[in-house]
């Protein structure tokens, strides 16, 4: 099963992407901020992560620049409520950079893609 | 006896003293020596100023007809003899050698027997010698002898106060001639007046019919002033000739006499007029007359005369002439004054107004208004750098003549009327007639009929017509700007060259402050276009704070809209598709899509995307990031070599490219951290699908390892001389969006070359046509050209 990571300080949000993600039979695993997801990201074996942004502690820009050095191979999908961040080098370097829907069909579409076999 | 004597001697003393004229007196006298002593003749001859000649004056029968005045040179015959020894003689003519030396007294008395000589002398001077002639051999008694001594010595004495009064009688004529000479030149010091007086004192003085004065300029010998008074006879020299005369003791003088045609002679006498011992002119007489109108010749008097007026009257000439010259150059220097001072007020004028069309206006006033330069028509042309033309701004002029008005006429005459000049445009060829060549050769011209020259262009054939014209061109700092075209056709005055200069002197001024308002208007115009800019700047921040605060609250709202609608749609699955939750669920899920969309809608309006996208010169923007990297080229002794190409602008974020060539240069300088070159080219690259600007840029390092070449444009990938992590993958993901490509040429141990190649802003093209800015449809790719 492939293993999952939301990082996202709304909990809202990490319930709904995590239920969603659940049901398409994924392994999800939740961050509230940027230093959870990277603890996660040591620990755990994942394959794909979902970052938001704006966190507390350590910001999505942060987590992804260091989560690249660690693992440049492990896609980081950006999901955000600004679309402005799409102008900031530094989010670049992410793999697909989405703004937040209610309707998470593009995001689960991505995912997908990155993640068959 | 003693009372004949004494009757005698009464009847002298008479004579002498009678109040008749001396010439009568002496002919009295003799003619009554000769009766009462009963002598056949009695003459008296005079000596002459050089005391050298004694010439028959007085005949005791009457007058003495010219062929009949004898002359005996002292010693020679009785006459000469008495007076050289000054004793009584008598002789008679058997005595041997009498006849011979006297032979010339016999055309007086053919017969003549006794000739008796008495000197008229006193006691140191001769004046004369009485002589008296018989036809009988006789001899005089003692007392006769005495009387007649005695009535010499009255005579002498006589003859002595004749001369002394004669001479004073000249001493007063001379002073009074010299005082009304004196009077005359002191009167003014105008020469034309002063030579006028001098001419008719001159001809009074002598009682001449008509006086002539010339004055020579010294350099040419040729008459410079000249003034005539009454009348001067046609066959006289118009300006004698002085000829040193034989005598050396005199001055040279002329000296001539013609006759008319109705057999009147005329006589002339000139002398010169010396100034500090050169020639400086002539003053001649003609035609002395006495009162009963009869011409005489001039006497030495006269001359003598003369001589001394020309003395006087040369100091007062030259005076006056000096006194002219410093006029006429007091009048020329007014003259210039006054032309500076117009130029001046209308400088003045000109700097009153930063106006191009303003100080044009005012130019052609200066031109044309008589205070001014005073033209009768102006037109100034200003040339078009973007067409290579001479095209015109503005003309006025009048087309009647005003300059002969009175002063108080002059101040109403109407404004200079409006020429229309704007369609004149003549090219800038050397073949398109003065005003072309002005521009060209940067100097005036003055038109006029004798100059074989071409004459206008073409292009004014039916617009402007002149037979004389002056073309001066407007130059600033070696740049002409245009030129002014003056003439004088309405009046038909002639344009005299002088007055090119002060039109000259006017168009450099005209230049200055045409060239002033146009780099004002050019400020002008970048102010307003900076203001608007700012304007538009102050509108976009407003935007900007108000879509900080809309996208802020926005963004606020996505969140928990995107809960809301997530959850719904989750609910939505688990519904019963019959259950009126079903309905319910829907509605929400609809109303959350709705805010999500207008969400989007505020978000993108408010500038989500913010981009700066302008029209940009690539090299200014590579210049502009060079200054940024300064510090690490000289930290690293890194020259710059730079060849940049005329290229259209890039439409482009310039604030992006900037950072595109910051981390291409950044690469460079940390792979040459030992020194090396900078090299920046620039270059055009056409393609099929348009014209691009490409940017090569070199550093001399060690070039890229091959195992890692293909890595470095990947995020965050870096090795230790090349790369800072995101650089080369921010400069490529920039360089795609504006539609470019990047592309790297690695030479090992050589150095690396980074190509940039951009679009350029294809609307830039025809905007850019005339500034200067190559258009891209005429740029050619260099052979190797990328």
């Amino acid at each position: 099963m492939k293993k999952i990571l939301v990082a996202d300080d709304e909990m809202s949000i990490r319930l709904l992407y995590s239920e969603e993600l659940k049901e398409e039979g994924y392994e999800v695993y939740q961050a509230a901020n940027g230093r959870e997801a990277l603890d996660i990201v040591d620990k755990i074996p994942l394959d794909l992560v979902i970052l938001d942004i704006k966190m507390p502690e350590m910001d999505g820009i942060e987590a992804l620049r260091q989560i690249k050095e660690k693992r440049p191979d492990l896609p980081v999908i950006l999901s955000t409520a600004y679309g402005e961040y799409k102008q900031d080098f530094a989010t670049w370097a992410s793999d697909e950079y989405l703004v937040k829907s209610s309707d998470l069909e593009d995001l689960k579409a991505v995912v997908k893609r990155y993640l068959k076999e | 006896m003693a009372s004949e004597r004494a009757a005698f001697l009464t009847q002298m003393v008479e004579v002498l003293t009678s109040t008749v004229s001396f010439g009568e007196r002496l002919s009295n006298m003799v003619h009554l020596l000769a009766r009462n002593l009963k002598v056949d003749l009695a003459l008296y001859f005079g000596l002459d100023k050089a005391r050298e000649t004694l010439l028959l004056n007085v005949s005791s029968q009457g007058p003495v007809p010219p062929h009949l005045r004898l002359e005996f040179p002292l010693g020679q015959g009785l006459v000469g003899e008495t007076a050289r020894t000054r004793k009584f003689t008598v002789v008679h003519r058997r005595q041997p050698g009498v006849s011979a030396a006297n032979a010339s007294l016999e055309k007086l008395h053919p017969a003549y027997q006794t000739l008796a000589g008495f000197p008229v002398a006193d006691d140191n001077f001769l004046y004369g010698v009485l002589i008296l002639v018989d036809r009988t051999e006789r001899s005089l008694t003692s007392a006769e002898r005495q009387g007649v001594q005695l009535t010499c010595l009255m005579l002498a004495a006589a003859l002595r106060q004749a001369i002394v009064q004669e001479e004073a009688k000249k001493r007063i004529a001379e002073l009074s001639v010299l005082f009304e000479v004196g009077k005359a030149l002191s009167s003014t010091v105008e020469l034309d007046e002063l030579l006028e007086r001098i001419v008719s004192t001159t001809a009074k003085v002598i009682t001449a019919r008509g006086a002539a004065l010339h004055i020579f300029n010294a350099a040419t010998g040729e008459v410079r002033v000249s003034s005539r008074y009454g009348q001067i006879p046609p066959e006289s020299p118009a300006l004698p000739q002085i000829t040193p005369s034989g005598a050396a003791t005199e001055p040279p003088y002329y000296e001539g006499e013609s006759t008319d045609t109705a057999g009147h002679t005329h006589y002339c006498l000139a002398v010169p007029l010396i100034f500090k011992g050169q020639l400086t002119g002539t003053l001649g007489v003609y035609d002395k007359f006495n009162p009963n109108g009869e011409y005489l010749p001039f006497d030495p008097e006269n001359r003598q005369l003369l001589f001394t007026m020309a003395g006087v009257i040369v100091n007062a000439i030259e005076n006056a002439l000096t006194y002219q010259q410093v006029e006429d150059l007091a009048e020329k220097n007014e003259r210039m004054v006054r032309n500076l001072t117009a130029l001046q007020e209308i400088s003045q004028v000109m700097l009153t107004s930063v106006q191009e069309a303003r100080l044009q206006e005012i130019i052609l006033q200066g031109l044309t208004q008589e205070s001014g330069l005073g033209f009768d028509r102006a037109v100034v042309l200003m040339v078009d750098e973007a067409t290579q033309t001479l095209r015109g701004a503005q003309g006025a002029g009048c087309s009647h003549v005003t300059h002969d008005l009175p002063n108080l006429q002059a101040l109403q005459v109407p404004p200079p009327e409006m020429i229309p000049v704007l369609d004149w445009e003549i090219p800038l060829r050397v073949d398109q007639g003065p005003l072309a060549l002005a521009v060209l050769r940067k100097s005036p011209y003055h038109h006029h009929q004798t100059v074989k020259e071409p004459g206008l262009p073409p292009a004014l054939a039916g617009k402007y017509a002149a037979q004389e014209f002056f073309v001066v061109p407007l130059v600033v700092k070696d740049r002409t700007t245009g030129v002014i075209l003056v003439d004088n056709q309405a009046s038909g005055r002639p344009l005299e060259p002088e007055r090119l200069d002060a039109l000259q002197m006017f168009a450099t001024q005209a230049a200055l402050v045409l060239e002033n308002a146009h780099l004002y208007s050019t400020i002008e115009t970048n102010n307003r276009e900076l203001l608007l800019i700012r304007e538009r700047m102050l509108e976009s921040d407003r935007l900007a704070a108000l879509s900080s605060l809309a996208s802020g609250m926005a963004h606020e709202i996505r969140n928990p809209l995107v809960s809301i609608g997530g959850f719904a749609r989750r609910i939505a699955k688990l519904v019963e598709p019959n259950s009126p939750l079903r309905g319910y669920v829907e509605v929400i899920q609809e109303e959350v899509t709705r805010l999500e969309k207008l969400l989007r809608e505020i978000l993108d309006f408010t500038g989500e995307n913010l981009s700066y996208y302008g029209d940009h010169e690539l090299a200014k923007l590579i210049e502009d990031t060079l200054i940024l990297v300064q510090r690490d080229l000289d930290a690293n002794k890194i020259k710059v070599a730079r060849e940049f190409a005329q290229l259209p602008r890039l439409h482009c974020d310039d604030r992006q490219m900037k950072q595109v060539f910051y981390s291409l240069f950044q690469n460079a300088i940390q792979a040459m951290h030992h020194g090396g070159t900078l090299t920046i080219r620039t270059f055009p690259v056409e393609r099929p699908d348009g014209l691009y600007a490409a940017a090569a840029i070199s550093d001399t390092g060690s070039g890229i390892p091959m195992e890692v070449l293909h890595n470095i444009f990947n995020p965050f990938f870096s090795t230790k001389d090349y790369g800072t992590g995101l650089g080369l993958a921010i400069a490529q993901r920039i360089i795609s969006r504006h539609y470019g490509q990047i592309e790297v040429n690695n030479e090992i141990g050589k150095g690396v070359t980074f190509i940039v190649t951009l679009p350029v802003a294809k609307y830039c093209l025809v905007k850019d046509a005339g500034q200067g800015a190559v258009p891209a449809s005429v740029l050619k790719v260099p052979k190797g050209g990328r």
